[in-house]
């Protein structure tokens, strides 16, 4: 395939990692194959994004992290509780409270803790998202560092929210954060995770991966907030499996103008397993995203719902899919789609495509709702007529849709944060 | 801003899509003055309402309009609101995730004018206040703007804000349809409670009823997307008992809607 693949990224670098690590045997096997499968793999076909033209030159191993830019430096101030710091793919902190641990939490550095949690993270690390089911997973499973790995015992629930935040400074290279998040049977607990480029990260490409395995009847909440610049193209592969009554929830904001290509997708794999996937995109500038947000349902009586909202500015050009696949077997399955883009400027661009794959007859319901639009001006005009002024009108209902999404980062200091970074993307 | 409001209304044309709806409107309202237009449906009351609240569906192709010699024509929807006009729609927009208190405090604060925002804990306090009077339970507090409200509700809700952004010109477009009769005594006297020389009113309504309650200095019938006749209250009376067919016979008018002249 005429492929351009410019990369400049050697073997040797795939084993430097994993003897800067200290890696074991299995470990080191499974980044030498990914190695492999990345650079004879070309890149998936991505109807309306095309990634024929995109650098995948990954640059240098990061000596030192850089340092963090001011943004992001006060948000990773402010956190509280159980959380970890990865900075150029380096873990600068990871913090987890006494009491935590003493229920047998382990929340911190994949790489350190693969010493004492060598089999379950061997049972689990890959199993969810394989190293060979893209270019750009590939890439991540070759050049992961600075991984985190969750792991929340059986019948354990912890209210306080992990947090995460992975920070890219100008100084490194494309980033690769893994994170591998496992909760045990009726296990309860949520996990923040907060992905930042500065303004003048380099152009090599960023590849994240989460997995999340639950268990029987547990109940997990992920959110994630992106704010990925111009420049790299930045792919994000987020799946879990979902076991039986088991429910994994995610919630996804990205505020930024990069080429972002990302899939979030629950595999309800156990009879009576849940998802809820609720998405937010501010898109300004030139961004180009592609989302797929899917739910595949392969237990009885599974259910699923997709919420996606966007808001897009500038030259911003948005796919949001939502991928429904009621797999042969699931009988009983339900599932719900809401897709709505707002488009403030006339010069953006967006798609919502809604796609069902049915499979089995008997199903419970299957409904899907999208839709394009523009702000209503009957409601503009009426805040208007109460004297407020229109831009101020705009960005009041443009918050009244997007509430909804931002309260469920339910991290009250990520949750200012993304408010903080929406409010000046809309008022820029 | 403490003087009394002047309102002019002069040889008004306003289009809705290239069609003439009202066509040559004369009506001047003083402060202190309640003046009804009421009018069979379809002769252009509704637009004349939104145009003077500066609706973007609607064209003024000619005429003016000012307010204490200020042309309101020339002012942008929120600048008309901040001048001290209000418009309580016969179809208020909902508006989903924005709670009715916030709106109400931006739209307090907008009017009052940068650097003198009323505290939030105040405008809390007032608000419950005006609600109370209202006979609106606290809750529509923080439900969303208009989302799911009867419509009743979304009449005492636009009643509720006029009487917080304290006009000085109130346009009133059929505030009486879909109120019974407890809420049409409460809206009236929410009115009545505002009438001072200070704001001058102009109520659209079909119905005599609330002209019962809230007693009109003058009365005016449209037809034709004009005003036809006008009166003192006897009219709304006359109006209430006969209907509009001997008004039209005496004006000589065979369809009083603005799809055909006479
Ligand atoms: N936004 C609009 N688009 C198209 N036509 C309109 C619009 N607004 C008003 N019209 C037309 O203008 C005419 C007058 O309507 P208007 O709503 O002003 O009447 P009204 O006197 O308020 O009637 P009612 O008593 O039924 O409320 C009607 O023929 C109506 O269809
Ligand atoms: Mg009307």
């Amino acid at each position: 395939m005429a492929e351009q693949t410019t990369t400049a990224a050697v073997p040797e670098l795939v084993s430097a990692i994993s003897t800067r690590f200290s890696e074991p045997a299995w470990l080191a096997a499974v980044r030498a194959e990914a190695w492999q499968t990345f650079d004879e793999l070309p890149a998936n076909r991505i109807e309306k994004s095309d990634l024929t033209k995109r650098s995948w030159d990954i640059g240098a191993l990061p000596v030192a992290p850089g340092s963090l830019p001011e943004d992001a430096k006060t948000l990773v101030d402010s956190l509280e509780g159980p959380r970890v710091v990865v900075v150029d793919g380096v873990v600068v902190q990871a913090d987890v409270p006494a009491d935590l641990a003493a229920q047998g939490v382990v929340f911190g550095d994949l790489h350190a803790l693969l010493a004492q949690h060598g089999d379950l993270i061997k049972r689990h690390l890959f199993s969810v998202v394989p190293a060979s089911e893209s270019k750009w997973t590939a890439a991540n499973a070759a050049f992961w560092h600075g991984g985190v790995f969750l792991y929340v015992p059986r019948n354990v629930v912890i209210e306080t929210p992990f947090t995460y935040v992975s920070v890219l400074t100008e100084v490194n290279q494309g980033a690769f954060p893994r994170v591998l998040v496992v909760g045990g049977e009726n296990s309860a607990f949520s996990l923040a995770q907060v992905n930042v480029a500065g303004d003048n990260a380099p152009s090599h490409p960023h590849s994240s991966v989460t997995e999340v395995v639950a268990d029987a009847g547990a109940n997990i909440q992920v959110m994630s907030v992106n704010q990925l610049r111009k420049g790299p193209t930045n792919y994000l592969t987020q799946r879990a499996k979902v076991g039986k009554d088991a429910v994994v929830n995610w919630t996804f904001g990205d505020v930024g103008d990069g080429f972002t290509v990302a899939l979030i997708e629950s595999v309800l794999a156990g009879a009576g397993s849940r998802s809820l996937t609720k998405g937010l995109g501010i898109g300004f500038g030139r961004q180009h995203m592609d989302l797929t947000a899917s739910m595949v349902h392969q237990g009885r009586y599974s259910e699923s719902d997709i919420r996606l909202q966007g808001v897009l500015r500038g030259r911003a050009n948005s796919i949001y899919r939502s991928s429904t696949h009621i797999e042969r077997g699931a009988v009983g399955a339900g599932s719900e789609q809401h897709d709505r883009m707002l488009m403030i400027d006339t010069t953006a661009r967006a798609d919502a495509i809604p796609m069902l794959l049915i499979d089995e007859n008997d199903v419970q319901r299957c409904g899907h709702a999208a839709s394009v639009g523009k702000l209503d001006a009957d409601q503009i005009y009426y805040l208007m007529s109460r004297g407020i002024p229109k831009d101020a009108a705009m960005r009041m209902i443009i918050w009244g849709y997007l509430q909804p999404i931002v309260e469920a980062i339910t991290v009250p200091q990520i949750q200012t944060w993304l408010t903080g970074l929406v409010e000046r993307k809309l008022t820029s | 801003m403490a003087s009394v409001p002047h309102f002019q209304i002069q040889d008004l044309h306003v289009a809705v899509e290239g069609k003439e709806i009202v066509r040559g409107l004369n009506l001047t309202i003083n402060g202190g003055e309640v003046h009804a237009i009421m009018g069979p449906n379809g002769t252009g009351k509704s637009t004349l309402a939104s145009s003077l609240m500066g609706h973007h569906a609607y064209d003024v192709t000619s005429g003016s309009v000012t307010l204490d010699g200020q042309s309101v024509l020339d002012m942008s929807v929120d600048e008309r609101a901040r001048a001290g006009m209000f418009l309580a729609m016969q179809y208020p927009a909902e508006v989903a995730g924005v709670s009715n208190a916030n709106f109400m405090r931006q739209a307090l604060n907008a009017r009052r004018g940068e650097g003198n925002e009323l505290p939030v804990i105040k405008f809390h306090r007032l608000l419950q206040e005006k609600m109370k009077q209202l006979n609106i339970d606290p809750v529509f507090a923080e439900r969303y703007l208009n989302e799911g409200f009867s419509g009743g509700e979304k009449k005492r809700n636009e009643i509720l804000q006029m009487s917080l952004l304290e006009p000085r010109i109130a346009i009133l477009d059929e505030i009486d349809s879909g109120l019974d009769i407890d809420a049409l005594k409460i809206v009236a006297q929410s009115v009545n409670s505002l009438r001072s020389p200070d704001i001058g009113f102009l109520i659209i309504t079909h119905y005599q009823r609330l002209l019962e309650y809230i007693e009109p200095d003058y009365v005016h019938v449209m037809m034709q997307g004009r005003i036809v006749r006008s009166g003192g209250k006897e009219l709304a009376e006359q109006l209430e008992a006969k209907g509009y067919d001997w008004l039209k016979e005496e004006l000589g008018i065979v369809d009083e809607t603005v799809g055909v002249e006479a």
